[in-house]
């Protein structure tokens, strides 16, 4: 037994030493630094600098990120019960052509478009102006927690359609016609019957997303102001001005702990359906 | 696609359309539910054209092939969600949704998940969420043939009862013959998006009025016939036999007839009965089913399946005895022949 388990480890070994030097170190590390006095005693005392300091961006980004992970969900919905239950061809056609592009631009360049697109003289102003919907005196610009809000529901709702429309494409359609044939509205039957069967699948997508917004460093940089802003500014902001990793780790760690609570309502919800069945 | 399809259903009868895969005959009840839209031509409901009416709105219930049950519902939802979504109070709801649950012997199931239930009890819980707002029209697109032979038979009578009992007009898609036959007033029967034949299933499966419905309806052996006129009645050939004398009413000229294994017997090879064709052959195979023996019989280079209570020995000279009136003879100038045994 014992030849063939350490060629077994031999085997995955490479695997291994990626996943400890490149994930696992530096996550041990930032976690140990962040509870770390300068002269190696343990305290909280850069959680208690990054809460004087941040608390108000703590806020802002859960604030930012929960009402973006909603409108993704809203929207998500829309567009996949449109693209599963809508006997409209040419919309159907339009739609399931048009929502991935958004899929295959990286945060940065969305960010930038945005600038563009968002500010008190941009395309969006510009072209209301233009449509005389309103004067130019009237304009305000949107690169504000609203822009953030804008390019994340922008970037993130293709990925959870994506997920989900393959989920209700997967459902079997005679329950969405034995809803009709019963009398249910369409609305009714998304609401109602299609959306609980795919249920799972909404979940993961929007804490897939919740996490990855969470995380993006570049939107809240180039769309909105300093103040405030989100804590992935904050955490490049101490390193690279003032070389304080201890208090950026531990706004990691609250970036963490924010993700955490997510996964951990995930997990619950998870382990009750599988005790249900 | 569907041809000059043109049917009128009587308030309270049970239709069965019958068919092979591929025939129409879900077609046709996908767009009498308006899951299809027709491109042409009328559904007159109650003298009521609603070709361009919502599903939703057409007021019929539809049992499912696939049960169509939401599995996130427990049987009371599945069941009430047809008077939910016409505004009925909650308490109400349980009441009607108990006396159907009742009727379909599933009393104290309200609250099951609809996922731990056997095949019948699922199909039994569609039958009761389309029963339960009282639908004047009940659609059933093969709603059976998911199920194991006992079950099935078992609810074939239970539908057909239901059906007797509360007065609603059904529609059974199926591709069961005896399914059909058994449940339904008349029987439909389709071929490439046509109608084939309507009536009564002993007139269809009596009288055929094509090669298609006779082979469809069992009557899948053929033999080819010269039919001539000989006094007052014909004088009936076949290539192997002697002729014989018949006095019904068939075609005359070259015939194609269609019988099923059931008609013909056996016989003495020289015999000669009145209104029968005797085909002289021998027995090549014997099986014993049950109850009776099921002989092979070549005639030529041809092999016809017999049932017969006797016991014969192999490779013995028999007659294939065939009553001329039990034969569907459709006339070879007038059809193309097709795909028959």
């Amino acid at each position: 037994m014992a030849r063939p388990s350490f060629f077994g480890l031999l085997l995955i070994a490479p695997a291994l030493a990626m996943i400890g030097g490149l994930f696992l170190y530096p996550l041990g590390f930032s976690l140990v630094a962040a509870f770390t006095e300068p002269d190696g005693d343990l305290s909280v005392m850069h959680f208690q600098k990054a809460y004087e300091l941040y608390s108000t961006d703590i806020l802002f980004t859960i604030f930012i990120v929960v009402v973006s992970t909603l409108l993704t969900g809203l929207f998500s919905i829309a567009i996949a019960g449109i693209l599963t239950l809508s006997e409209t061809p040419w919309l159907v056609g339009a739609l399931r052509n048009l929502y991935r592009w958004p899929l295959f631009i990286p945060f940065i360049v969305a960010a930038q478009c945005m600038r563009t697109f968002l500010a008190k003289n941009g395309l969006m102003n510009n072209s209301f102006v233009a449509l005389g919907l309103m004067e130019p005196l009237q304009t305000t610009s949107f690169l504000d927690w609203r822009g953030i809000i804008i390019t994340f529901v922008w970037k993130q709702v293709p990925f959870v359609t994506l997920m989900l429309a393959g989920a209700m494409a997967s459902v079997d359609r005679a329950t969405i016609e034995a809803g009709r044939n019963l009398g249910a509205s369409r609305v009714r039957v998304l609401i109602e019957l299609v959306l609980p069967q795919v249920a799972q699948t909404l979940l993961v997508g929007l804490v897939l997303s919740f996490v990855t917004m969470l995380s993006v460093l570049s939107v809240p940089m180039m769309v909105a102001g300093s103040q405030p802003t989100m804590l992935t500014v904050d955490m490049a902001f101490r390193i690279n001005s003032y070389g304080d990793y201890a208090t950026a780790n531990a706004l990691g760690v609250i970036s963490y702990a924010i993700a955490g609570t997510v996964a951990w309502i995930y997990l619950r919800h998870n382990i009750k359906r599988e005790v249900q069945a | 696609m569907l041809h000059g399809v043109s049917l009128s259903v009587v308030p309270g009868e049970f239709i069965a359309i019958l068919g092979s895969s591929g025939c129409g005959k879900t077609t046709l009840l996908r767009t009498i539910a308006g899951f299809q839209k027709a491109s042409g031509g009328a559904i007159r409901l109650f003298g009521r054209d609603v070709v361009n009416m919502p599903p939703e709105r057409r007021g019929m219930a539809m049992m499912f092939q696939s049960y169509a049950l939401w599995p996130h519902m427990t049987v009371l939802g599945n069941v009430g969600y047809g008077l939910r979504l016409r505004g009925v109070p909650k308490d109400e709801i349980r009441s009607r949704v108990a006396k159907v649950l009742a009727m379909l012997n599933l009393t104290g199931f309200e609250d099951r998940k609809v996922t731990n239930l056997s095949g019948g009890q699922r199909q039994r819980v569609a039958l009761g969420r389309a029963l339960a707002i009282e639908p004047e029209i009940l659609l059933l697109d093969e709603p059976l043939s998911n199920l194991d032979a006992k079950v099935r038979i078992q609810l074939r009578s239970e539908i057909k009862a239901l059906q007797s009992r509360l007065g609603f007009t059904a529609i059974h898609v199926t591709h069961d013959r005896e399914e059909a036959m058994t449940m339904a007033d008349r029987i439909v029967v389709m071929d490439t998006g046509r109608i084939a034949q309507v009536g009564a299933p002993k007139e269809v499966y009596d009288h055929p009025n094509s090669p298609f419905v006779a082979s469809f309806m069992g009557a899948e052996n053929t033999l080819s016939l010269d039919v001539r006129p000989s006094g007052s009645g014909v004088e009936v050939r076949a290539d192997e036999a002697p002729p014989a004398l018949y006095s019904g009413e068939v075609p005359v000229g070259p015939v194609t007839a269609y019988f099923r294994d059931d008609v013909a017997s056996l016989d003495d090879p020289n015999a000669r009965v009145d209104g029968s064709i005797v085909l002289p052959g021998n027995i090549t195979q014997r099986t014993y089913p049950g109850g009776h023996y099921r002989y092979v019989v070549a005639i030529g280079n041809r092999h016809f399946t017999v049932t017969d209570d006797r016991y014969h020995e192999l490779a013995r000279p028999v007659g294939l005895r065939l009553p001329l009136a039990s034969l569907h003879m459709f006339s070879n100038n007038q059809t193309t022949g097709g795909n028959h045994a």
